[in-house]
């Protein structure tokens, strides 16, 4: 790990060492070097991260003769054909639907409820506050299959089993962890003068919030809003544990059931894994610099 | 009252604690009010099948003979503990646990300390670094598994184009004991080290600039000013990501449910999967409960010292 600082080391002394060359051109020399290390390296991780997603779009395109011989990631002759299989003769459009409205719903509830409980804890200092907040904290902590168990005898018991709800209430509480705390650290940053103001002019608390606080904490709302949405759209466990029916899965799960009845048929598979995974992406790179900059301010918050 | 004249003192002290409580509810009756939503999704969904868990795994349950069901005392433990699987279980959880948040705090820290510096497009290679973590794990694992196939897999065939893999020996990376593992480590470190990026450069964009100018104006090379200057002030914050992981990978289902299915025999199986595996396709209620609850209970230890160092991380900021 140490590497680059110590390549770095390395390069400056051996830089000193070349006494011969001018100094303007003996520094440019080592920048150059150095950036040049710099992009190799980040190169190399970029492409270890896209790695699998690479695989998958180049083998959806591929025809099936081609996957089974051809080596070049580049398809030679490209096809939309698996793809076209996917969105018109399996229950893939369901599932889309489903997963659709679980990770909207979860969305606005997580938003609702965490914006309140983050409302709570940055304007008071209330007996039982810093409970609440460990609490939120803690129940990450939580095994899913430690929760999972009893929840699936529990839900059962409703008849909650295999319907979307047991999946809205699941994948909310689970998000609320962090909305609270993100939401809690956006509104710490709105001065209270502004909200003094209003409450003296005779608004209440609640439209405060709504009409004051919520608009200059948007950039937060937008943050939580995205993982919520990409939590609920990307989690598997408690789908595989929670649904049956076929017309009431999930991608996710979808997509798991097709490695077992498409077993050889890596381009069906495939194609569906890149649809699976394009709203997410989508989503993360419209709004990929204003999110990054609210990680970083507000990553261990989280 | 006549009994609150007699015993006097203490029974006043607590009438007016009471009022107190009383009025510091009334006073703030909002915020209480404010998160009370939020406390019952957690009592429903978290802490309510969490205690009825807990009371599953001190009996015998079984779904296929639900007659039986009977307490059991510390049975399931004891039964757990002695178990062979159990510890095997547990020493892949270790290693895997270990493999993966090494590995990724490693990458992490690389990619972090590059995109720290005035790289031309780093917010193009911090966009595609995050890529691990936004696709959904599933897609990736089930991507993985077709990339590590023995005869098809990209993997195999590059290594038998350059001719470092017989054709007619491949390496069987799914299926050999530790290859498996060392498959499962690499794609978790895949599925992880973006975070750890993302933890670093909030941590190194905390550090004040004149830091490193003073350190380099002293003479510092860049090696000393990591080792003096930036590690130690990023160190707090990583060791919190660093348990915090720890954590999820020990929870991690997904990874090798998907990737390897556990196998070959149990070479990949961690416990959370195997108290999956009794609970879901044996049925073993009470067992498997058991088997989540020696996970629960490991990582609450794990977790304490995590909300130590928050609450410490919090307080300095």
């Amino acid at each position: 790990m140490e590497n680059v600082p110590a390549a770095e080391a390395a390069l400056t002394s051996a830089a000193d060492r070349t006494l011969f060359v001018p100094r303007g051109r003996r520094r440019r020399a080592e920048q150059w070097v150095r950036s040049g290390v710099s992009h190799l390296i980040l190169i190399l991780l970029s492409l270890f991260a896209l790695l699998p997603l690479l695989e998958a779009l180049s083998t959806a395109l591929k025809p099936k003769s081609e996957i089974m011989a051809g080596l070049s990631i580049i398809p030679q002759r490209p096809t939309l054909g698996h793809f076209e299989f996917v969105l018109g003769q399996t229950d893939f459009p369901t599932w889309l639907r489903n997963s659709l409205q679980i990770a909207v719903g979860t969305t606005l509830c997580a938003l609702v409820i965490g914006s309140l409980g983050g409302y709570a804890m940055s304007r008071w200092r209330f007996r039982g506050r810093g409970l609440y907040g460990n609490t939120l904290l803690m129940v990450q902590m939580f095994p899913g299959v430690m929760l999972g168990i009893p929840l699936f005898l529990l839900l059962d018991d409703y008849g909650l089993i295999d319907t979307l709800w047991a999946l809205l209430v699941t994948y909310l509480t689970f998000a609320l962890a962090f909305s609270v705390w993100m939401l809690k650290g956006y509104f710490d940053g709105i001065p209270r003068e502004i909200e003094e103001a209003a409450l003296i002019d005779g608004a209440n608390r609640l439209q405060v919030l709504w009409q004051i606080v919520l608009r200059l904490a948007a950039p937060g709302l937008v943050t939580v809003a995205v993982f919520t949405f990409l939590l609920a759209w990307n989690e598997f466990f408690f789908a595989y544990i929670f649904l049956v029916s076929r017309d009431k899965m999930t991608l996710t799960l979808g997509l798991f059931t097709f490695v077992g009845q498409y077993t050889t048929e890596w381009g069906y598979i495939m194609a569906a894994g890149i649809l699976t995974c394009l709203p997410a992406l989508v989503f993360f790179f419209l709004l990929q610099r204003a999110l990054t900059r609210g990680l970083i301010a507000g990553a261990m918050k989280g | 009252m006549q009994h609150a004249t007699t015993l006097s003192q203490p029974s006043a002290s607590a009438e007016s604690s009471r009022a107190r409580l009383r009025a510091h509810f009334s006073k703030y009756a909002l915020p209480y009010l404010l998160i009370l939503p939020s406390l019952l999704f957690l009592a429903a969904i978290e802490f309510y099948p969490l205690g009825v868990g807990i009371s599953e795994a001190f009996k015998y349950h079984n779904r296929v003979q639900p007659w039986a069901t009977r307490f059991v005392g510390f049975g399931n433990f004891i039964q757990a503990l002695q178990s062979h699987d159990v510890r095997q279980a547990l020493r892949t959880s270790f290693v895997m646990v270990t493999g993966i948040v090494g590995f990724s705090y490693l990458l992490g820290l690389l990619a972090g300390l590059l995109l720290n510096q005035k790289v031309r497009g780093r917010s193009i290679y911090r966009a595609l670094i995050l890529v691990p973590w936004i696709a959904p794990p599933i897609m990736a694992y089930i991507s993985w598994q077709w990339m590590l196939n023995d005869q098809l897999g990209t993997i195999n065939r590059t290594l038998m184009a350059i001719g470092l893999v017989d054709p007619f020996d491949p390496i069987i990376w799914l299926a050999d004991p530790a290859l498996a593992m060392l498959s499962v480590i690499v794609v978790g470190t895949w599925f992880r080290f973006p975070f750890m990026m993302i933890t670093v450069l909030a941590a190194l964009s905390a550090i004040p600039d004149e830091l490193h100018e003073a350190a380099a104006l002293d003479g510092a090379t860049a090696m000393q000013r990591f080792r003096d200057v930036t590690f130690p002030l990023i160190l707090p914050v990583s060791i919190i990501a660093i348990l915090l992981q720890a954590i999820w990978t020990f929870n991690d289902f997904a990874l090798t449910f998907v990737l390897t299915g556990g196998g070959p025999a149990n070479a990949t199986t961690p416990l959370i999967l195997m108290a999956y595996r009794e609970a879901f396709q044996r049925f073993n209620i009470g067992y498997g409960t058991a088997l989540a609850v020696i996970s629960l209970v490991l990582m609450l230890a794990l977790g304490s010292v995590y909300l130590r160092l928050q609450a410490r991380q919090e307080a300095d900021s």
